[in-house]
């Protein structure tokens, strides 16, 4: 799949306008996201990156990709989990045991009292290459795809395929939908306190003691396609179409343009 | 408006409507053809005589040349010899004007010499230096007394009446002005009249100039959605004018009849009766969408009638006939609200009615349903972009109602089998336990979901419709339980009842299953109260067995058939009783038989001596001189 996107910066005295106006575009309802999002580095295992020995036989050609897989470029990934705003500054259930018994599935978690459990935490593999160079069309465009995980913990899983964990963060914002194109109007937090942990949270602290990752809280609008068959030019055409019709619309408001294509750099050196 | 709109400053130039023009005209006319006094009819006939003649003269003229002269060379000629005059007259004013401009350029050459020089002829230059002529201003003669009195008389009164003409313009302009404002001012206190009513008023996307409110479904196919805009038009007097467009203005709606036993037993009312003459802005924008809802109705309901041609579903122009249940039929159409008027109908019940009236509701409910549907899908994360457009899945509308009247038709049905088969076994004295009816037992939906509580109430009646019943029956610890499934959302369509019985003497009877023929159905409820009455008679020992120290019994042999042997004993033949259950009766009838084993059919068997088939009947369960079974069976 390939995604097509445009952006534009939203400074913070804007951002209730610009919500007012998407809304009114868009004909509906902001709905809010609140992501954690892990970032997980790929890493070379020992012992499977080369080939020893034997080389008198050919390489079969299933076994060419897999080296070309194994020895090509390595790649930041992310889980994304979506939260809600009451699982912040809360405690872990006490009653886990039972829930994870599957007695009371049903019974939704924190009705009593808020609480965030991280193993009933959903997630979702999020892939991103770095933007196509050399795109003769005016949006960012870049290949992604997307995988629903296991719930609960992920490093264990990520561990097994390569990966492992590196940092986590949060994105907080608005979510709006205009026929093909979303439109997400976010921002990034960080966690009080620095990096030093070396697995994602278990607890989320409370939502007023994140930190802003731009000081000035500043949103960035993103306006995204996603596209089935990124080979098929038509469809390319039409995506970005779409982006540069909505450019058009949003231009007494925001100026959406493209992305520098080495910030988006998802390639782990 | 534009048109009328004249600026009063402008120059004026009607100087034809000066009051002096007829004196004028007057003396010519006396100059031209003499004292009016001379005019008489005699002279006045002879004019026109003489005009007419000298018109004929030219006309016949005329013919006659064109008939003569119409050759084509000597046309030719005398074209060239017209253009060779015209060009002759351009020449001629060509030169003259070039003169002229020769001679003011010699006459500029004096106080600008490069300027003039530019527009001065060769020749000029050449003959005449430049600055050679020069201009003086030489102050006129004076002129006498009288004219400059005159000019100025007639300057003045010039001025006057240019005054008075600016001054009838500015007044004018200004009470027009005046009833502009006015007209305006109604305009917009309607405009925000509408507003304050909630209705939403923004720009026309085509016509900026233009108001429009927009009373459309948001979420209403595209085709409805845009045409629920309408412009707010003023009118001369600044009056609200609704432009719908091409919506015709009168109210239509989705009229629901039904049909019973071939005859109309109910139809709905419109939901708002139509006003005629004065209307409120608001009322006429209130039935635009009410008729825009009703057209976007009405066409959904075509195109899920389509879908569902499977199920008997016909569609013609302007109309949908749908078989609903036994002799229920069901006609959709798009009427104008004032035809309702029809002639009255006799047939027309109050159940009837009802049931058009609540098919008219709930077919407006589960659009309004769909609506709010297909704001959820729109506001979901749209899916990857493909080449193959979606197709738009047909409203669930017809289909929801349509379930439920086959359902409640199953379930009445099934109730009334019951209610025969239980009063048959009852006029025989064989009590069974009542049973238990859940009708629309679905399995109610977790409160859990965020949608809107009046979203889950809807969306119940869009699942597929089940009713349960369940009982005991006559033989210790035996059950049974129908279900009832009707979907008509997805496969497999239809009904099915699953019939399930437990009998734990007959462990290895299987239950039949899913079932979706009645017939069927009755069969086998009925086949599974026979085995009942069987076995419960096979339970039970005969009284008389303790005469002959035999404990006699009835033995089910063939229970399937409901037929049973009772037990040799040394003094009495062999006896076999044969129970047949309908669901109009029971029967019972007692064979003496010669075989053995008993099992023999045929020629061996005959009727017993004293037993006719004797038949219970529920409608004579009342008299007093019916035995019951038991008492019947024992007494063989």
């Amino acid at each position: 799949m390939h995604e097509q996107s445009l952006f534009a910066s939203v400074p913070v005295h804007q951002h209730h306008e610009l919500l007012q106006q998407l809304a009114g575009l868009t004909a509906m309802q902001p709905r809010h996201c609140l992501e954690r999002r892990l970032i997980f580095k790929a890493y070379r295992k020992p012992g499977l990156a080369g080939r020893v020995g034997a080389t008198q036989d050919l390489q079969q050609a299933d076994l060419q990709r897999l080296n070309k897989m194994l020895n090509g470029n390595m790649y930041y990934t992310q889980v994304v989990g979506p939260v809600s705003e009451r699982d912040f500054g809360s405690t872990a259930p006490v009653d886990r045991d039972i829930q994870m018994a599957g007695v009371d599935d049903s019974k939704p978690s924190g009705t009593s009292s808020p609480s965030y459990d991280y193993e009933r935490q959903q997630w979702k593999l999020e892939f991103r290459d770095i933007p196509e160079a050399g795109t003769r069309s005016a949006v960012t465009s870049r290949l992604m795809s997307s995988a629903t995980l296991p719930r609960g913990d992920v490093v264990q899983a990520m561990n097994a395929w390569g990966y492992h964990f590196t940092t986590e963060y949060l994105v907080e914002g608005d979510m709006f939908v205009l026929n093909d194109i979303a439109i997400f109007l976010h921002r990034v937090l960080h966690y009080p306190g620095g990096d030093e942990l070396n697995t994602p949270r278990r607890q989320l602290p409370a939502l007023k003691d994140m930190v802003l990752f731009e000081k000035s809280g500043s949103y960035v609008l993103q306006a995204f396609i996603i596209v089935q068959d990124g080979s098929n030019q038509e469809t390319m055409k039409t995506a970005s179409q779409h982006l540069f019709g909505l450019r058009e619309q949003l231009k007494s408001a925001v100026l959406l343009e493209q992305a520098d294509r080495l910030s988006l750099d998802t390639r782990a050196k | 408006m534009a048109d009328s709109f004249t600026l009063p400053l402008r120059p004026i130039h009607e100087k034809r409507e000066r009051p002096d023009t007829l004196p004028v005209e007057i003396a010519q006319i006396n100059n031209q053809w003499g004292s009016f006094r001379e005019v008489n009819e005699d002279v006045l006939r002879n004019k026109i005589a003489e005009e007419e003649e000298k018109d004929g003269m030219d006309e016949v003229d005329e013919s006659g040349q064109d008939a003569t002269d119409l050759d084509s060379t000597e046309r030719l000629e005398q074209l060239y010899k017209r253009r060779a005059e015209i060009t002759q007259f351009a020449m001629q004013a060509h030169m003259e004007t070039m003169f002229a401009l020769d001679f003011v350029s010699l006459l500029l050459s004096k106080q600008s010499p490069r300027q003039a020089e530019t527009s001065m002829s060769a020749f000029l230059k050449q003959v005449a230096p430049l600055g050679s002529l020069n201009a003086e201003v030489v102050n006129p003669p004076p002129k006498p007394e009288s004219t400059t009195k005159d000019i100025a008389a007639v300057s003045r009164g010039w001025r006057i009446q240019n005054f008075n003409a600016a001054a009838n313009k500015l007044l004018q302009a200004a009470s027009r002005l005046e009833t502009e404002v006015a007209s305006e001012t109604r305009y917009w206190n309607e405009v925000l009249a509408v507003k304050n009513k909630g209705w939403k008023i923004s720009r026309l996307p085509r016509e900026k100039q233009a108001l429009g409110v927009q009373y459309g479904f948001l979420e209403a196919t595209p085709v409805f959605r845009d045409r629920g805009l309408a412009s707010l038009r003023r009118a001369e007097d600044g009056a609200l004018l609704l432009d719908e467009g091409l919506i015709p203005s009168k109210a239509r709606y989705v009229r629901v009849r039904v049909i019973q036993d071939g005859r109309l037993t109910g139809s709905s009312k419109p939901t708002r009766s139509s006003l005629d003459g004065d209307r409120t802005i608001e009322d006429r924008i209130l039935q635009a969408r009410d008729t825009v809802y009703e057209e976007e109705l009405f066409h959904e309901l075509v195109r899920e009638a389509r879908a569902i041609a499977s199920l008997g579903v016909t569609t013609r122009q302007n109309l949908i006939q749908i078989p609903a249940s036994d002799d229920l039929e069901v006609l959709l159409d798009l009427v104008d609200t004032d035809e309702n008027t029809l002639q009255p109908e006799h047939d027309i019940t109050q159940q009837g009615t009802s049931l058009a009236e609540g098919l008219a509701h709930t077919i407006r409910i589960l659009l309004a349903y769909a609506h709010r549907q297909n704001l959820r899908r729109r506001t979901l994360l749209p899916p990857p972009l493909t080449p193959k457009t979606r197709s738009i899945p047909e409203q669930q509308l017809i289909r929801p109602a349509l379930a439920y009247i086959k359902h409640m038709s199953h379930v009445r049905w099934l109730q009334s089998l019951l209610k025969d088969l239980f009063g048959v076994l009852q006029s025989a004295d064989l009590e069974l336990p009542a049973y238990t009816t859940r009708v629309f037992s679905t399995v109610r939906q977790r409160q859990t979901s965020p949608d809107p509580k009046v979203e889950t109430l809807v969306g119940q009646f869009l699942t597929p419709l089940l009713s349960t019943f369940n009982g005991k029956i006559l033989t210790p610890r035996g059950s049974f339980s129908i279900a009832i499934h009707t979907n008509l959302s997805s496969p497999p369509f239809g009904t099915t009842f699953d019939v399930s019985f437990n009998m734990p003497k007959y462990s290895d009877l299987q239950s039949p299953g899913k079932i979706s023929h009645r017939d069927d159905v009755e069969a086998a409820i009925t086949h599974l109260l026979l085995l009942d009455v069987v076995f419960t008679i096979s339970s039970k020992s005969s009284p008389r067995s303790d005469r002959d120290q035999v404990k006699r019994t009835w033995e089910a042999i063939y229970p399937q058939h409901g037929e049973l042997l009772l037990s040799p004993s040394k003094s009495e033949k062999r006896k076999k009783m044969k129970i047949a259950l309908s669901r109009h009766e029971l029967s019972l009838e007692i064979y003496t038989v010669r075989c053995i084993d008993g099992t023999g059919r045929g020629k061996c068997e005959h009727p017993s001596y004293h037993s006719v088939p004797h038949t219970w009947k529920p409608s004579i369960a009342g008299s007093p001189n019916q035995p019951s079974l038991m008492d019947f069976v024992s007494k063989v």
